[in-house]
């Protein structure tokens, strides 16, 4: 029998708690403790907070006119790049979204990326706690909200659920709760793919891990060619899952931020367009 | 008697969840690779923008498989530890 230590982890998804008071609902057949912390979310999204202060404040301190180190360049391209990004999609008068999306970013991808090293028990990436990422989205959410009633005013927000714009009225009624439900939708659909992106990656470690077991079960004689195969395996899988998937989720939980920033001023253009087209015809 | 149907039912809905999830997810990555393959052959100095966003959405597209494969997991787990 092979003594590896990943294959003392139980299953994934299963959160060492902390109950802080008394309360749950019952919903369907689980029940939600709104009162339990998960420690271990807590602890892994600790370190990745003080990784990416770190990191960003060691390359702050460092910042010398001349030649730019590495780290420096690399930061400075991708800040230059959310900028760019939020000037497009969102509005160069809303600047404030860069740092918060850039910030975001940087996060997970260092959450992330803490599962190359080999952290075992309380320590897992902390983005497979949905608590974890359902925070992030619901902060999103809620500044998108209030950024699309100042820029808009309460009217014109509230303009924005009977899209599309320039229609019969009775077809715009129609489709307010279309517009509402894909409004709702959004903190849950940002968190769930992140999170069941993190999460199903961590799965297919613990069953890869299942299939070396196999291997070393004793009288296993077949069975050993599973112990190659498990361990290939989840080598390729962790760079693929840990390196690739990652980085992209990190990205697109960025771009989605700034894209949702830019569906707040929905129907702002098209009024300018209309009164500058009443300004030219006049 | 009743855990053994309830952890069947909840088998075969996560198999089901995750055959049509893999489905879906194939026919997105296709449709994103046959419209990068396109966009390179009549551009082919676009190649490397193009590879950026096909990877970002195939990222977006395969994120829904990775959500039914998690939530499965849930579902599973979730019904096997509470019907008695």
């Amino acid at each position: 029998m092979i003594h590896a230590p990943f294959l003392q982890e139980g299953p994934p998804g299963t959160h060492p708690t902390v109950q802080v008071c008394q309360g749950s609902v019952k919903l369907g057949i689980g029940i939600v403790n709104y009162c339990a912390l998960s420690v271990d979310s807590l602890i892994s999204s600790a370190i990745a907070i003080v990784l990416t202060l770190a990191i960003v404040l060691f390359v702050a301190w460092r910042v010398r006119s001349g030649v730019p180190g590495k780290l420096q360049v690399i930061l400075e391209w991708f800040l230059g790049y959310v900028r760019g990004l939020t000037h497009d999609t969102v509005d160069p008068s809303a600047d404030f979204v860069m740092p918060l999306a850039a910030t975001i970013a940087l996060y997970i991808l260092i959450a992330n990326w803490l599962d190359f090293f080999p952290l075992f028990g309380y320590v897992h990436p902390a983005n497979s706690d949905w608590n974890q990422t359902l925070a992030m989205a619901l902060v999103v959410w809620f500044i998108v909200q209030g950024y699309s009633i100042k820029v808009q005013g309460i009217g014109g927000y509230l303009k924005r659920f009977t899209k599309p714009h320039g229609m019969n009225p009775v077809i715009r009624a129609l489709f307010i709760p279309l517009n509402i439900i894909e409004e709702a939708v959004k903190p849950i659909t940002l968190s769930l793919r992140l999170f069941g992106n993190i999460f199903a990656g961590i799965l297919m470690v613990y069953l890869l891990g299942l299939l070396f077991n196999c291997g070393t079960q004793p009288g296993a004689t077949i069975g050993r060619i599973w112990i190659p195969t498990g361990l290939i395996g989840m080598t390729g899988w962790k760079l693929f899952d840990v390196g690739l998937i990652g980085l992209i989720q990190a990205f697109i939980f960025m771009l989605l931020t700034i894209i949702y920033f830019g569906d707040a001023r929905e129907g702002m253009h098209e009024h300018a367009h209309r009164e500058s087209a009443a300004a030219t015809s006049a | 008697m009743n855990h053994a149907i309830a952890v069947a039912g909840a088998l075969i809905g996560a198999g089901l969840a995750l055959a049509g999830g893999a489905i879906g997810a194939a026919v997105g990555d296709g449709l994103a690779g046959n419209a990068t393959i396109q966009g390179v052959a009549r551009q082919p100095e676009a190649q490397g923008r193009l590879q950026v966003i096909m990877f970002l959405i195939v990222g977006l597209v395969e994120a829904m498989y990775f959500i039914n494969l998690a939530l499965g997991f849930y579902f599973v787990t979730s019904v096997a530890a509470s019907v008695k």
